[in-house]
This record gives C-alpha cells, sequence and structure tokens, in this order.
C-alpha cells in the first residue's frame, strides 16, 4: 500500500499541519478501518482491516510530531537524510556537540539534577528554534538539501535529550 | 384495541430506558420472516412516526405501527424467567401456530 | 422457548440469528461472565444467584473436574489437586516463578509449566479452559442459546506469552475470542459509558495476582490508550502473604506441609477481607497436629506489613503518566477497578497521589466484565457503532537480538494497535545462507533481560559477500495485541515467518486435537447437529460469494480466476447435497481458501471507496 500519508488524511502536503485536523481526521479514519467494525467478518476481511488500521497508525505518528512529519516531506521529495552513514557536520555545530556532552557528563558525575534540568530546558528552546526554521525552510524556501541538514542536526539534539533524560530517571 | 405490557413487563422496561439514557417507549411489531411466516419486533422507541399508534400500559408508551396492529391486538407483553434465563414474552390472542422457539409465528 | 431482550431501533434480529456475545474476565481469583441484554450491560449470576465464580479448580483421579465454589473446599483437603490463582502462571516457565510456598507438583514442560495431577498433568491453559467453559455454558443456559463469541479481559501488562495462553484456553473451552482486551481499558468503556465522561482518566486495577494501570483519554466515544504500564506479580494475593509470613512469625512455625500452608493462606486472605471495614480481627486455626493458632490482628499492623506493596503499584504509575507526558493536575478522574482497591489504605495512598478522591461507584469486582460485555455487543454487531471507537496500545517494546546479546527495539511500548514496524538487517559473513531471528520483548537491553517470544531461522539466503544481503524483518501486532513476524531476504525474496507462539502455549495442531477429543466424547446427537450447522454455514458461504460475483467479480477477476471459484462452489453444493458433514467442511475450507484473495480486493476496494467518500462530505 503505497499512500501518500497526507492524502490518506485529507491534508495539504506542508510542514505546518494543523493537528485538531490530523487528530480528527485519523479518528475518521480508524473508525472506518478499525479491526473492531470487522469483528464478524470473514478472515481475508479483517486482515484487510487490520492492514488498514495499521496504515493509519504508521500515517498518524508520520505526520504527528514535526521532526517525523519533516523526515516523512524529505522522503517524499526524494531526499533521504542519510541518517546512519552521513555524519559530515558543521564543525560549528559539532564544536557545539561537545560543549553540551562535557557539560551533561559533568553534570551526570555531580548528580545535579538542577544542572541537568537547566541543561534540558536549554537544549529544548535550541530545538524550537530549529524545528521553526526547518518549518519556513520546507514551507516556503523549499529547500529540502538544507533541510535534510536541520533534520540531522535534530537528531544529534534528539539523543541529547533522552541522555539527559536517562540521567534524570538514574539519579530521581 | 390494544396492546398492553404486565406490570412486571413495564417495570423491566422503565428500568431500562432510565438506565439506556434514552428514548420514549417501546416499538412493537410483526416482520414477515422466521420459520412460521411472522416474527416479532421489540426495540427501544426514540421518535414516532406517522401513523403510529400509541398506547400507554403501566405507564410505559408503546407505539405499534397500524399495519402491525391486526396481528398484535389484544396482545400482552411479559416478562419471564426460566431457569437462568429471563426476557420477554408475547401472550398474542391472533396466533394459531408457533414455531417451538416463540419468536416466530402466523395468524 | 426464546425470550426476547430489547433491541436499538432498527435492530431487530431475524429469529434464531441473534448474535448473543459475552464479556469474560477470567480473573486470578475470581472469574465472570457479563452481557448486555436490553441495551444494558448485565453480570450473568449461577443457578444461586452468585456472580463470581472462583477461578478454583478440583480435578478428582477419574470424575469430571469441580470449578469454582465446589473446588473451594477442596483447598484445605487436597491441595495438590486444587489448583488456584493459575492465572499467574498462563505462559510462565518453571524458572519465571517461585515455587516456595505453593503446595502444587510442578513438571518443567518446554514452555510453560505443568502441573503433575492424579488425573495427569495440566498445562495452565487447560485450568483457565475449564473455568472458562463452565462460564461458557452458564451463559449459554442464561441467554437460551449459542454464543456467537466472546470478548476475553487481560491484564494490560500481559505479553505476548501471556496472551496468547489466553487465546489458547478460550479456543481450548470453544469460545471463538472476537478480541482480548485489557482489563484497564474493559473498566474504562464499563465507567465512560455510565458516567458519559471526557477527559483524561487513570485506571488503578489492582487485581489478585496483577496489577495494571492504563491512562485514557475519552472524547465522544472514542477510547484512545495513551499509555500503560504495570506488574504482571503483583496483586492482592502478595497481600496475602504477607499476612501469612507474619502469622507464621507470630505463631514461630517455620516450613508448614501443604494442607497447613493452605489453610493459613485462606485465615490471611479471610483477615485481609475483615481488616477492609474493621480495625481489628481475630486468626484462629488449629494444625494438624492438633496445635492452636488465635492471634489478633489490627488494621494498622496490616497497614505497616503491607505499605511497600502499595508504594511498589505508585511506580508503574508514575512511569505511565512520563510517558504519556502528563502530571497528576492533568488527570480528571481515578478509577478504582479489581477487589484489591477495596482496602483502605491503597485508596488512600491513590487519593493522596493524585490529590482528588478516585471514583469507585461501580463495583470493582464487575466493572472489568461489563466493559468487555459492552465491547462484546459492539464487535458482534449488536449495536450501531458509528460514534465508538476504541484504540489500545502494547504494554511492552518488542525487539529482536542483535550482535553482542543486545536488544534491538522494533516496535516500542505503548504503540497503538495494529501496528506494524520494519527494519532492515544484513549478513556478517561472507556466503552466510541462514540467519537466525530471535525475537524479545521488554524494555531492557540486554537479551538476558527480556522475555524471549520465539527463536526462527531464515534459510536459503543467496551466498554473497558479508554486508551485501539485505534482510527485512517485519514485526506485525493485531488488534489483539498478538504478535508474529516475517523475515525476507529482498534480493532473493526468499521469506520465512512465524506467528510468535513456538515458545510457549500450544500449537494449532494441539488444540484442535484437544477440540477434536473433547467434542468425540460427546453424544451420537450431536453430529446431526454438526451437519445442520455445517449445511447452515456452507449455504450461506454460496449465497454470500455469489452475491459478491454479481456485484464485484467482472471488475475484480480474471476468467481463470473466476473459473477456479465457480468450480470450489460447484464442489460445495455437490457436497451440500450428499449431506457429508465432513466433505461439506473440506468443501467449505476449500471455497474459503479460493475466494480469500477475492474477498480482500473487494474489502480493500469498499475501505478505498469509503475513505474517498469522506473527502467529499468535507469539501462540502
Amino acid at each position: 500500500m503505497n499512500t501518500n500519508f497526507f492524502e490518506l488524511f485529507h491534508l495539504p502536503q506542508s510542514y505546518a499541519v494543523d493537528l485538531q485536523q490530523l487528530d480528527s481526521a485519523y479518528r475518521d479514519v480508524q473508525s472506518q478501518v478499525h479491526p473492531d467494525r470487522f469483528a464478524m467478518a470473514s478472515e481475508a476481511e479483517r486482515r484487510v482491516a487490520m492492514q488498514w488500521a495499521t496504515l493509519a497508525n504508521e500515517a498518524y505518528q508520520a505526520l504527528k510530531k514535526p521532526l517525523a512529519r519533516a523526515e516523512y516531506l524529505l522522503k517524499l521529495g526524494g531526499v533521504d537524510p542519510e541518517l546512519e552513514s552521513n555524519t559530515s557536520m558543521p564543525v560549528d555545530f559539532l564544536m557545539a556537540q561537545m560543549e553540551w556532552r562535557e557539560e551533561l557528563a559533568e553534570a551526570v558525575s555531580s548528580k545535579s539534577v538542577p544542572a541537568l534540568s537547566g541543561l534540558s530546558s536549554r537544549l529544548q528552546s535550541e530545538m524550537n528554534a530549529m524545528l521553526s526554521r526547518l518549518g519556513s525552510t520546507i514551507d516556503q524556501e523549499q529547500d529540502l538539501a538544507a533541510a535534510a541538514l536541520l533534520v540531522r542536526k535534530l537528531k544529534f539534539l534528539h539523543k541529547l535529550d533522552e541522555e539527559i533524560e536517562n540521567a534524570l530517571d538514574a539519579i530521581g | 384495541m390494544a396492546v398492553t405490557l404486565s406490570e412486571r413487563a413495564a417495570k423491566h422496561v422503565a428500568n431500562f430506558i432510565a438506565r439506556r439514557g434514552k428514548g420514549i417507549g417501546l416499538r412493537l411489531g410483526v416482520k414477515t420472516s422466521g420459520c412460521s411466516g411472522m416474527a416479532y419486533k421489540l426495540e427501544f422507541a426514540d421518535e414516532r412516526v406517522d401513523g403510529d399508534l400509541e398506547f400507554v400500559s403501566n405507564g410505559v408508551t408503546v407505539l405499534v405501527d397500524p399495519k402491525s396492529l391486526s396481528y398484535l391486538d389484544g396482545t400482552e407483553l411479559d416478562f419471564v424467567r426460566e431457569g437462568l434465563n429471563e426476557g420477554f414474552q408475547f401472550n398474542n390472542p391472533n396466533v394459531k401456530n408457533e414455531c417451538g422457539c416463540g419468536e416466530s409465528f402466523n395468524v | 422457548m426464546a425470550l426476547l431482550q430489547i433491541s436499538e431501533p432498527g435492530l431487530s434480529a431475524a429469529p434464531h440469528q441473534h448474535r448473543l456475545a459475552v464479556g469474560i474476565d477470567l480473573g486470578t481469583t475470581n472469574s465472570l461472565v457479563a452481557t448486555v441484554r436490553s441495551s444494558m450491560p448485565v453480570v450473568l449470576p449461577d443457578e444461586q444467584g452468585r456472580a463470581l465464580l472462583p477461578s478454583v479448580v478440583y480435578y478428582p483421579a477419574e470424575d469430571k473436574a469441580l470449578v469454582g465454589f465446589e473446588a473451594v473446599p477442596m483447598q484445605a483437603k487436597e491441595p495438590q489437586d486444587t489448583l488456584v490463582s493459575v492465572k499467574r502462571f498462563m505462559g510462565r516457565g518453571l524458572k519465571d516463578i517461585q515455587t516456595e510456598h505453593l503446595p502444587y507438583r510442578f513438571v518443567d514442560a518446554p514452555g510453560m509449566v505443568q502441573f503433575k495431577l492424579k488425573c495427569g498433568q495440566k498445562s495452565p491453559v487447560e485450568v483457565s479452559a475449564d473455568i472458562l467453559r463452565n462460564l461458557r455454558e452458564r451463559a449459554e443456559a442464561s441467554l437460551g442459546g449459542e454464543l456467537v463469541g466472546a470478548v476475553i479481559t487481560v491484564p494490560a501488562y500481559f505479553d505476548d506469552a501471556q496472551r496468547q495462553a489466553t487465546k489458547d484456553a478460550a479456543r481450548l473451552a470453544g469460545l471463538n475470542v472476537l478480541r482480548l482486551l485489557n482489563e484497564p481499558t474493559a473498566a474504562a468503556i464499563a465507567y465512560g459509558l455510565d458516567n458519559a465522561s471526557e477527559g483524561t482518566f487513570v485506571v488503578y486495577d489492582l487485581g489478585g495476582g496483577t496489577f495494571d494501570v492504563s491512562i485514557l483519554r475519552l472524547t465522544r466515544g472514542v477510547f484512545e490508550v495513551v499509555a500503560t504500564s504495570g506488574d504482571s506479580a503483583l496483586g492482592g494475593d502478595d497481600f496475602d502473604h504477607r499476612i501469612y509470613c507474619w502469622l507464621l512469625e507470630q505463631a514461630g512455625l517455620s516450613q508448614l506441609g501443604g494442607r497447613d500452608s493452605r489453610l493459613l493462606q485462606q485465615k490471611a486472605r479471610e483477615a485481609k477481607e475483615a481488616l477492609t471495614d474493621k480495625l481489628s480481627t481475630q486468626i484462629a486455626a488449629v494444625l494438624e497436629d492438633g496445635s492452636p493458632i488465635n492471634v489478633e490482628l489490627t488494621q494498622q499492623t496490616y497497614f505497616d506489613l503491607t505499605r511497600h506493596l502499595v508504594d511498589k503499584t505508585l511506580m508503574p504509575v508514575r512511569k505511565a503518566l512520563k510517558d504519556a507526558g502528563l502530571s497528576t493536575d492533568q488527570i480528571d478522574g481515578v478509577v478504582m477497578v479489581g477487589g484489591s482497591t477495596r482496602m483502605p489504605h491503597v485508596q488512600h495512598a491513590v487519593a493522596q497521589y493524585f490529590d482528588k478522591p478516585p471514583l469507585n461507584n461501580l463495583d470493582p469486582d464487575k466493572v472489568v466484565a461489563l466493559g468487555a460485555a459492552i465491547q462484546a455487543n459492539v464487535l458482534a454487531g449488536n449495536k450501531s457503532g458509528d460514534e465508538w471507537l476504541l484504540l489500545d496500545v502494547i504494554p511492552l517494546s518488542l525487539g529482536l537480538e542483535t550482535m553482542g546479546g543486545l536488544v534491538e527495539k522494533i516496535i516500542p511500548r505503548n504503540s497503538t494497535i495494529p501496528t506494524a514496524r520494519a527494519q532492515e538487517f544484513t549478513t556478517f559473513k561472507d556466503g552466510q545462507t541462514a540467519m537466525r531471528v530471535h525475537v524479545l520483548q521488554g524494555e531492557r537491553e540486554l537479551v538476558k533481560d527480556c522475555r524471549s517470544l520465539a527463536t526462527f531461522d531464515l534459510k536459503g539466503i543467496p551466498p554473497m559477500a558479508a554486508g551485501a544481503a539485505r534482510i527485512r524483518v517485519t514485526f506485525q501486532v493485531d488488534a489483539d495485541g498478538l504478535l508474529s513476524v516475517t523475515a525476507m531476504e529482498m534480493t532473493s525474496g526468499v521469506q520465512s515467518s512465524v506467528v510468535v507462539k513456538p515458545a510457549y502455549g500450544l500449537t494449532d495442531d494441539e488444540i484442535t486435537r484437544m477440540l477434536k477429543s473433547s467434542i468425540e466424547h460427546a453424544q451420537d446427537d450431536m453430529a446431526a447437529r454438526r451437519l445442520s450447522e455445517a449445511t447452515v454455514d456452507a449455504t450461506r458461504l454460496i449465497e454470500a460469494t455469489q452475491a459478491a460475483l454479481a456485484e464485484d467479480g467482472d471488475a475484480l477477476l480474471d476468467a481463470d480466476e473466476r473459473g477456479i471459484i465457480d468450480q470450489a462452489l460447484q464442489q460445495l453444493s455437490a457436497a451440500i447435497a450428499a449431506q457429508d458433514e465432513a466433505r461439506i467442511r473440506q468443501a467449505s475450507d476449500e471455497a474459503s481458501r479460493v475466494t480469500d484473495e477475492f474477498a480482500s480486493r473487494r474489502m480493500d476496494a469498499s475501505i478505498r471507496k469509503a475513505l474517498s467518500g469522506q473527502k467529499l462530505s468535507e469539501l462540502g
């Protein structure tokens, strides 16, 4: 099933998405295809319903979170952000990364909750700024190559954020 | 001409409607199907339909479409228990033959 | 004579076509069956008017097993052959369970543990099937007909092996499983409908042997589970056990025989129940050697003894809130489910944690069964389901073993089901022609800390240089939360798949064999009934297929495909004419097989049409 997720939910194909509209479109689709609608149907029909409901869940997840949505738009545009192999990054970003990581290591070794949550909130605002730049890069400037670099950067920061969360869990 | 509910049946119907949270009463009818030609219809009623005949029996509103009434006239709806099973039963004086199951009949 | 129930407007069933469906709460301590009658969910009681069926089964050497109240007194008399809390052993191996303090003779069978009994060997699946069969018979007597299906509830935190074992037990009991439904979700359905609630709710479900917590968002008929967590080995039994240990300490006893141990466990449970509304209780018993026990247990001592268990339930609550990204003040209500939530210190702890009194206006013992009945009624098609949608999640992450004994997560916990995810792997040796796929469930990073669900081999990979093969492993989780895994080498198309149940549970063949032998024991008049059922089913299949062919046959099938289907239908008609049950069933299976692809295409086309129709209405 090679369905365009935006078309499935009858939404315009763009980074900017009305989340309420997405939610209600998702529910509309699920209420028509969910296997619960076909519990008394034949095995073949139940299987097809399951495939559609699976697709609807996948589509919803891909469009709900901004970063996932950006990745999906890149994929539709034929741009592979090469998340696994392409690690070449601008030097200034790598330097900043190293500073973040040093700070994280210090906060972890001193088990400082305030230091960790401070780090986390600074990281969040950095990520939010990048996400809004990602929006204009995709929707207005339509520069998918630049968007791919932003996606790669965001993935780095996302990973860092997870590590901070884990460190907070370990202390708390 | 009339269709009635036994006191027991009316009590249960009123209780069901209250728990269901909506409904103006009960709709009784017959449709042609089943092993003996006709089958009973027993449903909650949410609205009146043009031509409905309306009875009130033991406080419960009963709606019957005019076509069905000729087969149901004089019927009393009762609520009975048989072992673990419980439910409604039509005591219909018009019935000549009845399927062993009580769900289907002819006149 | 069949007694009638009131239908929803326009949904009166034709005579003999009532779709009788039930919800079953298969509990650790007690089980229940419920249905919707005249639009009202009700628990179906036994002849004595008792709603609960104790989940206790006694197996005598020869006669039929005793289930429920009849089996309860046998606990003290023949503890080795009287199985209680069998739910704790579903889908579990011997190494998973604590066997001390238990009187059973465990057998370490491959996959799931078994019990050695006077009458032979039984698996937890068979014991559960005996409980379910008892409830099925009660339901059929109460509803005056055969059931079309049942919704069976399971703890939300049950893993794949435990779910599969539950489904097998239901099938063994002759039940058509419409859906496995998570217990807290079932409770939310019963509550949501009863109170017409909207908002975000926490369901705190402390049963006899399991603890679950689910967070749900309720908006006009949509029940959306956002996170779930729990502990599948924490429940009321553990509270009893604390009292039991305290009793041993007070009486200066150490190791007890099976009977004494059972006796004191029962006394411990009674004491716990008494302390729900009393400040103290007297525990009195006489042991086998004649020595008496007589001690007083105060509510305060009991609370102190078990406080750590109550605290232990709050950990999963915290985890679920975190996964949902919610804080306690964003929760609109807390629903208490399970008999164990009657304990005052549990109520108190939950109220304090959420800073609001929990909701408990529905009977915590019945609410799960009632919710399951409501869902069964919808699934059976007795209610127009337009404004009704249930979206549940998987409780534990699913993954694969990778190099170095590590687990790579494929589907994260709290993913909405049904769901599927694919991941590509490659070979790591030149000329490698086979690859082992090891499927695991759990949150930890190391294979040894997760539950092993299945292992299978993808064979016949064409020899290539290391890293050149592309092996795509697809995980599919269905609406029951059950997993199947497919592996495919992409350059050659070599494929291998499993429904994940080999490590635990019974194979399909085993179930079919067990069902068959139970049917063969039944009387001869069954044969006539089975022939008539087969004929009715086969006739219905022919009619439905012919109607479908008339409608879509030309558009969706080519001449060859059409010819195969027509021939299968002719064979089936001939089998019906011959009135040979085995032949009818065989021909029906064949007809179903050859029409499967056609049915899929029709379904797909109809869904596409429905989804595009929605677009028009939105534009208009």
